[in-house]
């Protein structure tokens, strides 16, 4: 996949491989909003050309809006917007939580079912057609009722609608799936949806339900996580990292905020730890930055503005207009370097509002959200005992991670390694590609949705990979890290040149390789000792570097001593050597460091079963090469 | 690699061995993901973690898929067009000497050339636009790197989308497709050696395999198919005597418009288009007749270096002896015997005739040449009288 041309703009090449693809897609179903990917993995835009589908229903009139439309409609007809409804899909009426605060259709008990949930909504419904005039039916009377002109339907009646989260969740993928439709111009017959986390049975089977309805069979109910971790083990994120690495998911969605720690192997991937912090989010910034506008605003035209809470119907207008300008002025401060503007037409008393904001005006004004981010990551890890040394990867879910000052801050204030890899760094967060936070999941589920119709008539790997009751998925994972150690002449602290094969944490069974190049003395002797080490963590304080400030004064205080953490290795367990005649050493030329030496490259392959046996096989690469057997039995 | 490992010191005396084993596993929960987590359940469920059990199977449902791709039997049939990847030379045609170009390598068709159907030109000509329309350059573009392309200045972009448009139309058109096969440059390159009297002194000439794919190279011009084929050194004296008769009288649709002479399209003089197309027409002409000339050549060379030729007269004549002997043996044979020594004799007969008539055309030749001899010699003595008087 490396060799296609990605667009800009995230747009797959329409190849004539298109046409062979299973039609499936993959959903990610969010709180607030949704996104949809297509089978080459590459997220589709719907007819608004929106790739963030708000997760928005309207109702106004006899019309029905979905998506974005709907949530304009936030400001003017909030009583018959519905938002919100995935995280009370499935749930108990007695189970939701009455918040004051909402902006969009009230949840009540449904009038007829038992304790379940709905959103009143007016809406206008077609009246009933007259009855047609009958041919033959000739009144005596000359009565209106006896004309020939066929009686005007009335007008449409004001009718009140109830609506399950449910049916609203049907209404809302089935306009997922018709926009999926148009663009790959064929019926999709299978999707993969993301679900939460903290998602219970009752609300993945409604889902599953809900989705079932839309005629679209749903291969597997994914979890974000594993979205994620599919889209970042593909081929196509194209990581400079090994595939051997400990990644961080920071998802911070419109409503909460959600932090995993994975481990990958190998692209097997599994959860390290994990947290969810409800109250923090992309709503809380747009809270802040609420409050600063509005704040502003009064300042400029004298024209009192309280929001959040609002009281008035004016103030809470006022509240949603910005809250929805503020999209775009988030977009613009994530996207370009420059000021962002929110321009608000008649924000409140008819009287427009022109504000610009810069980068670091809004990180200071978004910087609590920040804090609190940073915090749910080291008290996450600190809890776990994982070190913020160990993380390799930094992975952004949500359009809020979009944001450089987010990045910036979780970098410096989290302990993380310089080199750590976020894809900030690999700078594919803006244009819609790979990296995109706001295509991840959608992506993932794609991939997983095309790998599931892969095997779709392998009935026994098809339920044990998308079960969830399925125990294939359940591991032995190695505590301690494998591989060999080199000696070497100096007597250091490992004496020797250390190589990791399988690192900690890694799915059993598990077969890695790994070439060296060694330096053969001149009895071309070669010995190479199995050990299992331990990773550890020493933290340096040192001073840092004097700077040269003219200001005496502040030298006392600049004296603060920085931690610097360093890898440290002790050996654990020894476990054999292995010991051979190197035969097919070459002698280096050129001016390399290694000029004149005689140098030989050795495979070296661990195979640790499920039953901790260690199989470890060293190949010298060439013609005549050594091939030396080693093992270590397992536990009984 | 980067680092290399130190030599191993010549004091290095290895630790005692040890029986220690591996720190006991803990238990994960792998996420139900990718292709890896696919190929973990296969391992654990279906081969019993056994790696070199899981490698062996992969590689077997990797050779599977090969050869279903092969067929073509996955997802739409392309009719075997393929996705052939355009060389660099191709893609810097210049739509300008349209005349010059390959049009079978342009639409990705070179492995089919003039077998190619007008189906497969269809798909192949909507694969290639599918991957070099213009607009589709414009917007996968790498990011613009220098002054040129920030302007707005793209260079050139669709000279390759032209090309294919050209070969497309030249090739969905029946007559000027087969003007372009007549004339394809492949078939001129390969043309350009074909073997001369001159492999008549090779020692180990391989007649079969030389002259075999020449003419099944040739038949694609003839107008009658199937064409008989050169056949093997044992081919029947009836299948020999068909393949000469047949390429002695071939009959070809080779035409050489193609090389035509442009008329000058800008002048309005009815002379000079005139005279071009004459020229045109007479070029075509003797091109023509040097390429069946040519042809003839090449059959005529075959004859002569057919060793099926001097079998089968050799056959003949042994059968020949055969029936004289055989005729000395029985009388059912003599009818036929008969019937030989009657051809025979007419063949005598008419040899004879021909010899007569031979050397009848021959005297009357000479009579023709002495006669005017004897009026030239009268006329001189004639002019010599007059001059004397």
């Amino acid at each position: 996949m490396s060799s296609t041309p990605r667009t800009p703009n995230g747009r797959p090449e329409p190849s004539a491989e298109l046409t062979t693809l299973p039609p499936v897609i993959g959903i990610n179903l969010g709180n607030s909003y949704a996104s949809i990917a297509e089978g080459l993995a590459e997220c589709i835009a719907n007819e608004d050309g929106e790739r963030q589908i708000a997760c928005a229903i309207s109702f106004h009139g006899e019309e029905m809006y979905i998506g974005n439309q709907a949530k304009v409609q936030l400001v003017k007809n909030s009583q018959n917007t519905i938002t919100g409804f995935r995280n009370i899909l499935g749930k108990k009426f007695s189970e939701i939580p009455q918040s004051a605060l909402n902006m969009s259709a009230p949840v009540i008990q449904h009038p007829d079912l038992p304790d379940v949930p709905a959103y009143k909504v007016t809406v206008l419904q077609p009246a009933p057609s007259p009855l047609p005039i009958r041919p033959g039916n000739t009144s005596n009377y000359n009565t209106p009722s006896a004309s020939n002109i066929p009686t005007p339907r009335s007008e449409p009646m004001s009718v009140d609608r109830y609506l399950t989260p449910d049916e609203v969740t049907t209404i809302f993928i089935r306009s997922l799936i018709t926009s999926a439709e148009a663009f790959l111009g064929k019926k999709v017959k299978d999707a993969v949806i993301t679900i939460p986390s903290w998602f219970t049975d009752a609300q993945q089977a409604a889902l599953e339900k809900a989705a079932a309805e839309t005629g679209v069979n749903v291969l597997q109910l994914l979890d974000e996580a594993g979205a994620a971790a599919t889209t970042t083990t593909a081929e196509s994120w194209e990581s400079s990292l090994s595939p051997d690495r400990t990644q961080l998911l920071v998802d911070v969605g419109a409503s909460s905020t959600s932090i995993t720690v994975l481990s990958i192997r190998s692209g097997l991937a599994h959860v390290l730890a994990s947290s969810n912090t409800p109250s923090v989010g992309g709503d809380t910034i747009d809270d802040k930055l609420i409050k600063h506008f509005s704040s502003e605003f009064t300042k400029k035209t004298k024209i009192p503005l309280t929001v959040i809470p609002a009281t008035d119907i004016q103030d809470k207008r006022a509240e949603a207009k910005l809250r929805l300008a503020l999209e775009h002025t988030k977009r613009t401060i994530s996207a370009s370097p420059g000021a962002a503007t929110c321009s608000i037409e008649s924000l409140k008393d008819g009287v427009d509002y022109t504000g610009s904001i810069n980068r670091m005006r809004f990180d200071l004004v978004a910087r609590p959200v920040y804090v609190s981010i940073g915090n749910a990551i080291i008290s996450l890890l600190e809890s776990n005992s994982i070190d913020s040394h160990d993380i390799d990867e930094i992975i952004y879910l949500g359009g809020s991670t979009s944001l450089p000052g987010l990045d910036e801050y979780i970098c410096l204030s989290c302990g993380f390694r310089e080199e750590v890899e976020t894809p900030f760094t690999r700078g594919t967060v803006v244009g819609g590609g790979i990296g995109d936070p706001t295509t991840i999941l959608a992506r993932g589920c794609a991939v997983q949705a095309h790998l599931i119709s892969s095997i779709i008539e392998e009935e026994d790997l098809k339920s044990a990979f998308t079960s969830k009751t399925s125990k294939a998925g359940d591991v032995n994972v190695t505590v301690r890290t494998l591989g060999v150690l080199l000696p070497n002449s100096n007597q250091d602290e490992l004496g020797g040149m250390w190589v990791p094969v399988v690192k900690k944490e890694t799915a059993l069974p598990a077969r890695r390789t790994v070439r060296v190049d060694v330096e053969l003395s001149e009895s071309n002797k070669v010995a190479m000792e199995v050990w299992e080490v331990k990773e550890g963590i020493r933290i340096e304080k040192t001073k840092p570097p004097k700077a040269d400030y003219t200001d005496s004064e502040d030298d006392e205080e600049e004296e603060e001593e920085i931690e610097v953490k360093h890898q440290t290795l002790t050996k654990e367990t020894f476990l054999g050597v292995i010991q051979f005649e190197a035969k097919a050493g070459i002698k280096v030329k050129g001016k390399s460091e290694y000029a004149g030496k005689i140098l030989t490259s050795v495979d070296v392959r661990f195979v640790v079963g499920v039953d901790m046996g260690l199989k470890v096989v060293v190949k010298e690469v060439g013609e005549g090469g050594v091939d030396v057997n080693f093992e270590v039995p397992g536990l009984a | 690699m980067a680092t290399v490992a130190p030599a191993l010191p010549a004091d290095y005396a290895p630790p005692t061995a040890s029986t220690s084993r591996l720190t006991p596993a803990s238990h994960r929960t792998l996420l139900p993901i990718g292709p890896a987590y696919l190929n973990h359940l296969k391992l654990s469920l279906k081969h019993a973690n056994d790696f070199e059990a899981l490698d062996s199977h992969l590689k077997d449902e990797l050779d599977k898929k090969r050869a279903l791709e092969a067929d073509g039997a996955n997802g739409e049939d392309d009719l075997g067009v393929g996705d052939e990847p355009e060389a660099d030379e191709v893609l810097d045609l210049d739509p300008k000497e349209w005349k010059k170009h390959d049009y079978y390598a342009v639409l990705g068709l070179s492995h089919l050339r003039f077998r190619a159907t007008q189906d497969q030109i269809k798909i192949a000509h909507r694969k290639k636009v599918l991957k070099h329309h213009p607009d589709k350059k414009v917007s996968s573009a790498t990011p613009p790197t220098n002054a040129l392309q920030f302007s707005g200045i793209n260079t050139n972009d669709d000279a390759f989308f032209k090309c294919i448009q050209k070969a497309h139309e030249v090739l969905s058109h029946p007559e000027k497709r087969r003007q372009f096969d007549s004339v394809d440059p492949t078939f001129i390159e390969w043309e350009e050696d074909l073997p001369s009297t001159s492999v008549k002194n090779k020692k180990d000439l391989k007649f079969f395999t030389t002259f075999g794919p020449i003419f099944e190279h040739y038949s694609r011009f003839s107008r009658v198919q199937p064409v008989p084929p050169l056949g093997a050194v044992d081919a029947t004296k009836a299948e020999v005597e068909g393949f000469y008769d047949f390429w002695y009288n071939f009959d070809s649709w080779r035409s050489f418009e193609w090389w035509d002479k442009e008329v000058n399209e800008g002048s309005d003089n009815r002379d000079d288009k005139r005279y071009t197309e004459k020229k045109n027409k007479s070029e075509r002409a003797r091109r023509k007749k040097e390429d069946t000339a040519k042809l003839r050549g090449l059959v005529d060379l075959t004859l002569g270096l057919d060793p099926r030729i001097k079998r089968i007269k050799q056959e003949e004549k042994e059968a020949r002896e055969a029936k004289k002997r055989g005729a000395a043996g029985g009388p059912p044979k003599k009818t036929k015997q008969q019937e030989e020594e009657e051809k025979k004799k007419l063949e005598e007969e008419a040899r004879k005739k021909e010899e007569e008539e031979k050397a009848a055309r021959a005297e009357a030749k000479k009579a023709k040449a002495a006669a005017a001899n004897a009026a030239k010699k009268a006329r001189r003595a004639a002019r010599a009288a007059e001059g004397e008087t």
